[in-house]
């Protein structure tokens, strides 16, 4: 196995353990932290799909925005999540299980049957070609995700001043 | 070259649905909003992934899926924003953020 064979079987683990802790830990900031590791694990999956400058977005757009969202929203709203009455065992493992069990059936029928897969030799899609298509094809696409920010925004400070909460 | 470990197709598919079943469990067994929010954000990495996966090995020729990446990532965004604002007046009106209690939608 080669280095980078190595590298790429730890970018996996680190993804499937993030998303493991995000899903089952018992406090609400280390399910954040486990979803901050699963985003890393993914940008350096994208780097073996050959897009670092997707790789370089999920670091600053996931990493930078949302889960500071989610920290900022874990911290407004700490006092809010009372102490629930205490989780069912039951349906914790049952779930667990279920994950469980349907990846080790999916991993088996699609994975192990068919370890080579299929390989592509060349990706050549560069940064360049990204770029031209968001200018050049996807144009539409590309201004209504700058109106829905701004509309994203916009109703959120509306949202959050307007409220007529019990304050 | 072509039979290293990385360079075939379903790995990457298989973290994807990793991720994407992780997020599902993880709607049903989070109690409070930001649990399920968590949650939503681990099902959007697992598609964005599963669709940079095929572009690469399927249709390498143009660039679109890692365009839509790039959308859904935005759209993650804005989504992220209204769901944390409609989550604090949730928690102005109910004085907690679990969501079985939620069964009216005057404020």
């Amino acid at each position: 196995m080669s280095i980078g064979e190595s590298i790429f079987l730890f970018a996996v683990a680190v993804t499937m353990a993030g998303a493991l802790t995000a899903v089952f830990a018992s406090s609400i900031v280390y399910a954040m932290l486990g979803l901050i590791t699963a985003m890393f694990g993914v940008a350096g999956l994208y780097i073996y799909l050959n897009s670092a400058f997707l790789a370089m977005m999920q670091i600053l757009i996931y990493v930078g925005a949302i889960s500071i969202l989610i920290a900022f929203a874990i911290m407004l709203l700490g006092q809010y999540s009372r102490k629930s009455h205490d989780f069912k065992a039951v349906g914790k493992l049952l779930s667990a299980l279920v994950i469980a069990l349907v990846s080790v059936v999916m991993f088996i029928r699609f994975v192990l049957t068919n370890l080579p897969g299929k390989t592509a030799p060349n990706f050549l899609m560069t940064t360049k070609d990204v770029g031209r298509a968001f200018t050049d094809t996807l144009i539409l696409p590309f201004e209504l995700i700058s109106l829905l920010l701004v509309v994203a925004i916009i109703g959120a400070v509306m949202l959050s001043l307007n409220s007529r909460g019990d304050k | 070259m072509s039979n290293l470990l990385y360079n075939n197709s379903n790995i990457y598919l298989f973290v994807a649905v990793f991720m994407l079943f992780c997020g599902i469990a993880g709607l049903l067994y989070r109690r409070t909003l930001i649990g399920m929010l968590v949650s939503m954000e681990l099902i959007m990495n697992g598609a964005g992934l599963n669709i940079v996966a095929i572009n690469r090995f399927i249709v390498p020729e143009n660039p679109y899926g890692l365009a839509f990446t790039l959308i859904i990532m935005g759209i993650a965004a804005a989504e992220s924003a209204i769901a944390l604002s409609i989550i604090i007046i949730i928690a102005k009106r109910y004085q907690h953020i679990e969501g079985g209690d939620m069964k009216e939608l005057k404020y």
